[in-house]
């Protein structure tokens, strides 16, 4: 069955020390597909990709992406004693640089980049993690065909870029680390309507292009466009996974989450 | 004052200036990276300097000046990597790393201050010139030897430079530096970069053991006073770009060199500090700051 998905992430356990903030979460992505999250504000969407891409340890359960299993198996040894300094004697039960290198590539929430560096050098770092899986003059006409703009700021620090702006040359760098899945957490997040439209088509594009991606939206039409599979986080567990055949409206999605709540 | 004496004041300040603008550009290069300080930079100045003299020396090994700092060298880098990994490394994940890396390195200078005494004894040692003899600039008779460590400087730190702002390693080192996170979600293994950035910081340490150890005796505890001069450049340049610090060691060299000139040897810290919290005053960011790192 491995073999056919993409990614298989199976009763994942995370959290921040000592909270936990997601519980079982199951979660695939058939070959080629994407898959879209959909959840309230803090419920655990950002903590759970942190996860999957090895920023924070998962506490128990297993991620397999494209054959390989990437966290140490098996649960995490109890920390019983809260002052007790368990990173000196334990390993880390995953590896960023290993997530990132087998081409899980996460572009995070808010990304604020590197602020003193150039767009140009920003951009010429990102290769690192594809390893020559890709060819990086051909991939930086391709950011920069999809990103006019990021062209015409190459000279400029990342700090004195707009957030839209900053959005694009977070999207371009994960393109040049040649995701086989992109991770794109709240890709419009407070853009104003235009920034959005043009940030949407482009993500559309980069789908077209044959990047299957996991994106976290409030906004379940620009999801629906770009998905096959939609799942609904709630309060750190995946409360439902619905097909694109059977894509629910915006109201009754809203009334799937919050309607059954309010008695 | 003779335009003598200003030339040799003035000359003092720079052989300073080049030494202080090594160090301080090691210590530097860990703060930025690490976002801690490493109080042990002091001791690698002076552990640099033994095992130099130890190879170059007639007394010991004999092996001539320029082995004897390619094994320093080369030696320090992986101490300093070392060091990194036994006292820094455990606490990564500490969110007040800063003060317990306080702790640690100065544990870890006490220590190797003491192995460099039992091997070495407290006796003072000195290694050979660079260059022997004097020349003369415009009239000015200068040492060669401090000739050369100027020079010396300032080659390895233009290399330094260039290597951060050109070289794939050194550019990943300064992302690393402004933002850990997002570098590592781009596949940059950030525990390597910390490991050779301590160990480059330890091979500057090294370079300027060797370089005061050429001009000055060498004892133990050598690296104290550098350290401390080191902090104050570090602190008063700033480190919003790789050059405040050099700048600033120029800067402070020069007014120790015209303070010890004025006022004499030991009230010229004294000076020396009133200015740095003047500037600080008035410029919380250091000189030539703007943008800091917040640790
Ligand atoms: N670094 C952290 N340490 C401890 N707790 C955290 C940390 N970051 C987030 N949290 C907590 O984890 C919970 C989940 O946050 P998370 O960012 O994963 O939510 P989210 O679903 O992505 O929300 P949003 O839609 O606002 O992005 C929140 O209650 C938050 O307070
Ligand atoms: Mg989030």
């Amino acid at each position: 069955m491995t073999d056919t998905l993409l990614l298989d992430v199976r009763a994942l356990d995370g959290g921040y020390e000592p909270l936990q903030i997601f519980r079982k979460i199951d979660l695939s992505l058939a070959q080629g597909a994407s898959v879209g999250l959909f959840g309230p504000n803090g419920h655990g969407k950002t903590t759970f990709l942190r996860t999957l891409s090895g920023i924070i340890d998962p506490w128990d359960g297993d991620i397999f992406f494209d054959g390989v299993q990437l966290n140490r198996p098996g649960a995490r040894g109890s920390r019983r004693w809260r002052n007790f300094n368990y990173d000196a004697i334990t390993r880390r039960r995953m590896d960023p640089k290993a997530v990132a290198r087998a081409g899980l590539i996460h572009v995070p929430q808010g990304n604020l980049l590197f602020p003193d560096m150039t767009v140009a050098e920003t951009l010429s770092i990102a290769p690192y993690a594809s390893r020559g899986r890709a060819n990086a003059a051909e991939t930086l006409d391709k950011v920069f065909r999809l990103f006019p703009r990021v062209h015409e700021r190459l000279g400029h620090k990342i700090r004195f870029l707009s957030g839209g702006e900053r959005q694009m040359v977070a999207i371009g760098v994960g393109l040049m680390a040649a995701p086989k899945l992109l991770i794109l957490d709240e890709p419009t997040l407070g853009l104003s309507p235009k920034l959005r439209g043009e940030l949407a088509s482009a993500i559309q594009t980069i789908r077209g292009s044959g990047v299957p991606l996991i994106v976290v939206d409030q906004d379940i039409a620009f999801l629906e466009e770009l998905i096959d599979t939609l799942y609904l986080f709630d309060h750190g567990r995946i409360s439902r996974r619905i097909e694109k055949a059977d894509m629910p409206t915006h109201e009754e999605i809203m009334k799937l989450m919050f309607g059954e709540d309010h008695h | 004052m003779t335009l003598e004496t200003l030339n040799l004041i003035l000359l003092g300040g720079i052989v300073l200036g080049a030494l202080y603008a090594l160090m301080a550009t090691g210590l530097a290069l860990v703060w930025t990276t690490l976002g801690i300080f490493n109080f042990a930079h002091g001791t690698f100045i002076a552990l640099g300097a033994y095992i130099a003299w130890q190879i170059a020396s007639t007394e010991a090994s004999g092996a001539g000046l320029l082995a004897g700092a390619a094994v320093s060298i080369i030696g320090m880098f992986v101490i300093g990597m070392l060091v990194y990994y036994l006292l820094i490394k455990p606490f990564e994940r500490s969110p007040d790393i800063v003060v317990k890396s306080v702790i640690t390195t100065l544990a870890g200078a006490t220590i190797l201050e003491n192995v460099i005494n039992l091997v070495w004894g407290p006796r003072n040692k000195q290694l050979s010139p660079l260059l022997g003899g004097d020349m003369s600039i415009l009239g000015i008779t200068i040492s060669r030897n401090e000739m050369a460590v100027v020079a010396l400087a300032i080659v390895i730190l233009a290399a330094l430079g260039v290597f951060l702002q050109r070289a794939p390693l050194g550019r990943a080192m300064r992302a690393v530096a402004q933002n850990r996170e997002a570098a590592q979600l781009m596949g940059i293994d950030v525990e390597r970069l910390y490991a050779i950035a301590f160990g480059l910081s330890a091979a500057l340490a090294a370079l300027a053991g060797i370089l005061i150890g050429s001009i000055r005796f060498m004892n133990p505890s050598m690296g104290s006073d550098p350290l401390m001069k080191a902090l104050i450049v570090v602190i008063f340049g700033g480190i919003a770009r790789f050059t405040g610090p050099i700048y600033a060691a120029f800067i402070v060299g020069l007014l120790e060199a015209v303070m010890t000139y004025l006022v004499g040897l030991y009230w010229s810290p004294t000076v020396l500090f009133a200015i740095m919290i003047v500037v600080l005053v008035a410029k919380p960011e250091g000189l030539f700051g703007r943008y800091r790192k917040s640790v």
